[in-house]
């Protein structure tokens, strides 16, 4: 070397040499030795790809069998991709394919290469690489096997099985049956970790809702190796999905058919009512703000029907009600949003199963528990032979005469000749009281039993033995717990501004005394009270309503009838129709028996004799019920609703059967529709007179299918026969 | 000396008494030769693994060409080294004009390959004149630099190599292969900073190297694709759809690279390599076939055999007798070493993506012919310095 410049130069070269391999090095290291198990971890995914196969969910059978949600085989003919690269060879096999799938060859190019563009070239397919093509769906079964039969001629055909639900009877029971939807941002990170692909369509009300997790059943999958783009090099593994289960309901749905025909064909008459509110001495209206007159609105209402010895339920019907196969119908949002309006209007709301979501009023359809309350603590000196004397009005005597000039001290009972005074019972024992519905007696037990006692939450205590305030615990969504109110409750109402202003924070005797004839605070659902009459009838077992009988092993054959399932080859694999006791009452006879002999007295009369004959609330509309057949017991009730007008009065009965072999326990509600003996006990009166055969019950049949051009959410449906609504003078068997 | 021990001296046995200690074939430099060797060996295996998918029914198609172009380079080098690189002073400007004329003349009828024109097509070869003009413009520099043996280097000495260096690399810019270009000038930069070059010589060179590239850019001459892998090594986790192909090339290599941990997945048992992932694995990324396949262990072997190399070149630069062996030295040297810099760099994301060819390893018969005869250059310079 000539010069050590020359040599320090080269040696600054060399510098600069072992720098770029020092860097390399250290890239090196942190690739290989720092990232590289997170990346492995990466790459593996990368590298496989999985495919879910969905499996057939499980179908839904009333108790007999019949098949209430089913799904529906959808075949889809699909081409494997690798057929389609060579563009002659595709176009030859589309324009066979064409015609035997009744479609053209410009839709199968652009289900291959996406809609043309601006440039009159293909944007790309819409769908996945990993699977099959899909060129037509919804094909025969005869055309598929055609198909496949000759698969040498059209080579990479195959045909896949996809499900679509099918409500068979809809929409008989559509609000216990439920739908599927879609699943909402909310619940998006619930059923991701539950295994669930955001595309799925899931239970969202109904059973469909509470039994998702048996009836989705358990997928499987595909895993293929695929390379950088996409394309599969192998499948690696395959798992065949396996079937949800099978659910059997307790529901009969003849049964329901009925009370959804009973339910919407009386609140239809009842809108033909004409109604009229009091007048004073002098023939003026008593609210001059309102009008004189008006037809009942009878927008709503629900019917239960139980057994009360097992807690099963028979039928369960909400009005107004909705088809559930709109859901799965492919309409429009616009279309949908005009059959299922949003609306803020109670009346209206059609996904809402007012039996079981309903927080009502139950008027004197309470006071049998508040019987109960009277006799099992001792609060009637003398038990059922303590007699009252009904004036027709109660005054308060735990509050002094001044405060008395604040607030209502006097209530008065239901009005009697016309409207013009309020009725008067004479002497009455509860008995008599619960048989001809004397407020007055229960306003009684309603103060002394808080005035007397401290203010303590004696009646509360007591209802809620049977329920009341608390959820039946029934294997559908959504439920209301209801409210027996009380101090705290109160207190959350007025400051939560549910209640007026200007209503007391305080629990007084006047809510006590409200609560006493079922009105007020008090807040119930329609199974709560078919709950708490079915105690009453078992003799104080307070049994959690059943839907769901079991859960069946998938593949329950079909019988020789169309549409129902042959029960018989069933395997269950799991038992939900255990007889389950929340809390046994015990009650002893010489408090159940002067109860059930009211009630009975409710159907059979007589009534009590004071100035003239009173007849009991139900006797003359059950004059024509055959009473021989299946004796029964029950109550009517009024609710009063805003201002006390009497078309906003809703109507509230309960009855059981006194036959412990025919065990039913029959709810109604009607919302609106006047008073308890004319709107819900008819209505309840018709499910007996099925029940033992006086009324025509028809068969139910599998629905057509959903008209689209429809612009109501379900078709108007009435009685075959509505003679069993009507009472003594033309009520009677069909 | 400065190294006794990697400069052993000539044996001096009574026996030996046909040839003297100078004689060139007794100073063959066997430990440069060896890493270079290695390297084709590691290299034809690595193809093998990257493409044994790629050609139906054949295997061994592109191992076997590049087996093939291994042998041919291998007589190359054997021929060069075989000659005096005296006699290449004197013919240096002659290949240097080859060169430029080939240079011009692909871009006229070179065979147009994704945009760009690099080579000439002969049927089943095609040849790249731009890997043969780094050698040539290399030893015209260093034969332009050492007539004169002055310690500093004079303005107009300067401005002389500037253009020498410039219309070639230009030639190269406009192809376009800007990764060829940047070899060609850090080669160049090597020569210039041994041959005296002051600071501001240098500064002037890489302003201007910018703006001819910002100048090629904005004229259009380099095109969008070479842009897109700019702008994916900027942005190594753009979901761009346009920078796509780009930015996943990478992405794969650098897992590749990153999967194959201490020890690598064993040979052809590599997931990403053997599974297609890596578009042109075989030339610009085989480096992360290897480092899948053969690990740190892998990869650190092979840059160690680089290492070893360039340090053998160094040492030739640093024992040459007379200046144009050791500028020879001195370009050859900056030119691999960038080769590896870049290439490697590349798969593993810390340099932007272009088309410049491991020495040896990478698939390719231009590429490995040119490297060849400068690896012939050098060793001519070793088998000859004691005379």
């Amino acid at each position: 070397m000539a010069s050590d410049k020359r040599a320090s130069r080269l040696a600054a070269i060399g510098v600069v040499a072992m720098l770029l391999f020092g860097a390399m090095g250290m890239r090196m290291w942190f690739l290989q030795v720092v990232d590289s198990p997170a990346l492995e971890q990466k790459v593996q995914s990368n590298k496989t790809r999985t495919q879910k196969l969905l499996p057939e969910r499980g179908r839904i059978f009333d108790r007999f069998g019949r098949i209430m949600a089913d799904n529906e085989k959808m075949l889809t003919v699909t081409l494997a991709w690798e057929a389609l690269r060579d563009q002659a060879d595709r176009l030859e096999l589309f324009g066979r394919l064409a015609t035997i799938l009744q479609t053209t060859v410009t839709d199968l190019e652009t289900r291959y290469g996406g809609p043309l563009g601006s440039d009159g070239k293909p944007k790309g397919t819409k769908y996945s690489p990993l699977l099959p093509l899909p060129i037509k769906e919804d094909v025969g079964e005869d055309t598929a096997m055609y198909l496949l039969e000759r698969s040498e001629d059209f080579p990479g055909i195959d045909v896949t099985t996809e499900w679509k639900r099918a409500y068979p009877f809809a929409p008989v029971a559509a609000h216990i049956v439920g739908y599927l939807g879609a699943i909402t941002k909310n619940d998006s990170a619930q059923y991701l970790d539950q295994g669930y692909n955001l595309n799925e369509r899931v239970g969202q009300f109904g059973v469909e809702k509470v039994y998702e997790r048996y009836l989705r059943g358990t997928p499987g999958y595909v895993k293929f190796e695929v390379d950088s783009r996409g394309a599969i090099l192998q499948i690696l593994e395959r798992v065949e999905p396996i079937p949800g289960n099978d659910l059997q309901l307790s529901v009969d749905l003849n049964y329901q058919q009925f009370a959804e025909q009973a339910l919407e064909t009386q609140l239809r008459l009842r809108r033909f009512v004409e109604t009229c509110q009091a007048q004073d001495a002098k023939r003026k209206s008593v609210k001059p703000q309102f009008p004189d007159c008006q037809n009942l609105k009878a927008p709503a209402g629900s019917v239960v029907m139980m057994n009360y010895s097992t807690g099963e339920v028979i039928a369960l019907a909400s009005y107004p009600t909705f088809d559930n196969r709109w859901f799965n119908s492919g309409i429009s949002g616009d279309k949908f949003s005009e059959i299922f309006p949003k609306t803020d209007d109670p009346d209206k709301s059609l996904l809402v199963n007012r039996a079981i979501q309903g927080q009502y009023n139950l008027g004197s359809s309470f006071k049998p528990f508040v019987a109960f309350a009277a006799l099992d603590t001792g609060q009637l000196p003398g038990g059922s032979e303590y007699r009252y004397l009904d004036q027709g009005e109660y005054t308060l005597v735990s509050i002094d005469r001044e405060t008395c000039q604040m607030i209502k001290c006097i209530y008065r009972n239901a009005l009697c000749g016309g409207g013009n005074y309020a009725c008067r019972y004479g002497k009455v024992n509860v008995e008599d009281a619960l048989a001809v519905s004397s407020d007055t007696f229960f306003y009684k037990i309603g103060e002394e039993i808080f005035s007397e006692r401290g203010g303590q939450p004696i009646l509360q205590e007591e209802v809620r033995k049977f329920g009341f305030g608390s959820f039946t615990g029934i294997d559908l969504p959504f439920e209301s717990a209801g409210r027996v109110p009380d101090k705290e409750s109160k207190k959350k109402l007025v400051e939560s501004g549910v209640l007026m202003e200007g209503e007391s924070i305080k629990y007084l005797v006047g809510d006590n005394v409200q609560l006493s004839v079922g009105q007020g605070l008090l807040a119930a659902t329609p199974l709560q009270l078919a709950q708490a009459y079915g105690t009453l009838a078992n003799g104080g077992d307070v049994n959690r309503p059943l839907i769901a009988l079991a859960l069946l092993e998938p593949g329950t054959p079909n019988s020789t009838q169309v549409g129902v399932a042959d029960l018989t080859q069933a395997t269950v694999a799991l038992n939900l129709g255990t007889k389950d006791t929340i809390r046994s009452l015990n009650i002893p006879p010489e408090v159940l028996d002067p109860i059930i002999r009211g009630l009975t007295r409710v159907i059979t009369g007589p009534g009590v004799f004071y100035d003239s004959y009173h007849s009991t609330t139900g006797e003359r509309l059950f004059a024509s019920y055959p009473y021989e057949d299946l004796p029964l017991a029950g109550k009517t009730g009024t609710a009063q609703g805003a201002a006390s007008l009497p078309w906003n009065d809703s109507s509230a009965f309960g009855a059981f059967s006194l036959d412990l072999n025919q065990p039913y326990v029959v709810t109604a509600y009607l919302e609106k529709s006047g008073y308890g003996s004319k709107a819900a006990a008819p209505v309840v009166k018709c499910m007996f007179m099925a029940a033992v055969g006086a009324a025509t019950m028809a068969e139910v049949l599998p629905a057509n299918p959903l008209d689209i051009t429809a612009t109501v959410a379900a078709p108007e449906r009435s009685l075959p026969s509505n003679r069993c609504l009507g009472g003594a003078a033309y009520g009677g068997r069909d | 000396m400065v190294f006794p021990i990697l400069n052993p001296r000539p044996q001096s046995r009574l026996g030996n008494i046909r040839s003297g200690p100078g004689d060139p074939r007794r100073n063959i430099d066997w430990t440069m030769l060896a890493p270079v060797v290695l390297l084709g060996v590691i290299g034809a295996f690595a193809i093998y693994s990257a493409t044994f998918w790629k050609v139906d029914g054949d295997p061994y198609w592109f191992a076997v060409r590049q087996v093939t172009f291994l042998i041919v380079s291998a007589v190359a080098l054997v021929v060069v080294m075989a000659f005096d690189y005296q006699l290449l002073r004197e013919r240096a400007y002659f290949l240097y004009g080859c060169s430029v004329i080939g240079l011009v003349m692909v871009l006229s009828v070179g065979a147009l390959k994704g945009g760009a024109r690099l080579s000439f097509d002969f049927g089943p070869i095609s040849f790249q004149p731009a890997e043969f003009a780094k050698p040539a413009v290399l030893v015209a520099l260093a034969a332009y630099f050492s007539e004169s043996r002055e310690e500093d280097m004079s303005y107009s000495k300067f401005i002389g190599g500037l253009v020498l260096v410039g219309i070639p690399t230009a030639l190269i810019i406009v192809q376009p292969d800007l990764g060829s270009a940047f070899v060609l000038i850090v080669g160049s930069l090597c020569i210039l900073v041994m041959a005296g070059a002051r600071l501001r010589y240098l500064v002037l060179i890489s302003v201007l190297t910018v703006a001819t590239v910002a100048a090629a850019v904005v004229a259009g001459i380099v095109d969008r694709y070479q842009l897109k892998r700019i702008t994916a090594f900027v942005n190594q986790n753009s979901s761009d759809k346009d920078l796509e192909r780009y930015v996943f090339q990478v992405r794969y290599a650098k897992r590749a690279v990153s999967t194959g941990g201490w020890f690598g997945k064993g040979y052809l048992k590599a997931p990403l390599t053997n599974g297609k992932f890596i578009p042109v694995q075989q030339s610009d990324f085989i480096f992360s076939a290897i480092a899948e396949q053969f690990g740190m262990i892998g990869g650190g072997v092979v840059l160690g055999l680089f290492g070893l190399l360039l340090f053998r070149i160094w040492r030739v630069g640093h024992l040459s007798k007379d200046l144009f062996g050791a500028y020879i030295c001195a370009g050859i040297f900056g030119v691999i070493l960038w080769h590896v810099f870049q290439n490697i760099g590349m798969t593993m994301g810390i340099m932007p993506v272009t088309g410049v060819p491991l020495p040896f390893v990478s698939y390719g018969g231009s590429s490995l012919l040119s490297f060849a005869i400068m690896i012939g250059l050098v060793e001519s310079i070793h088998m000859r310095r004691m005379r």
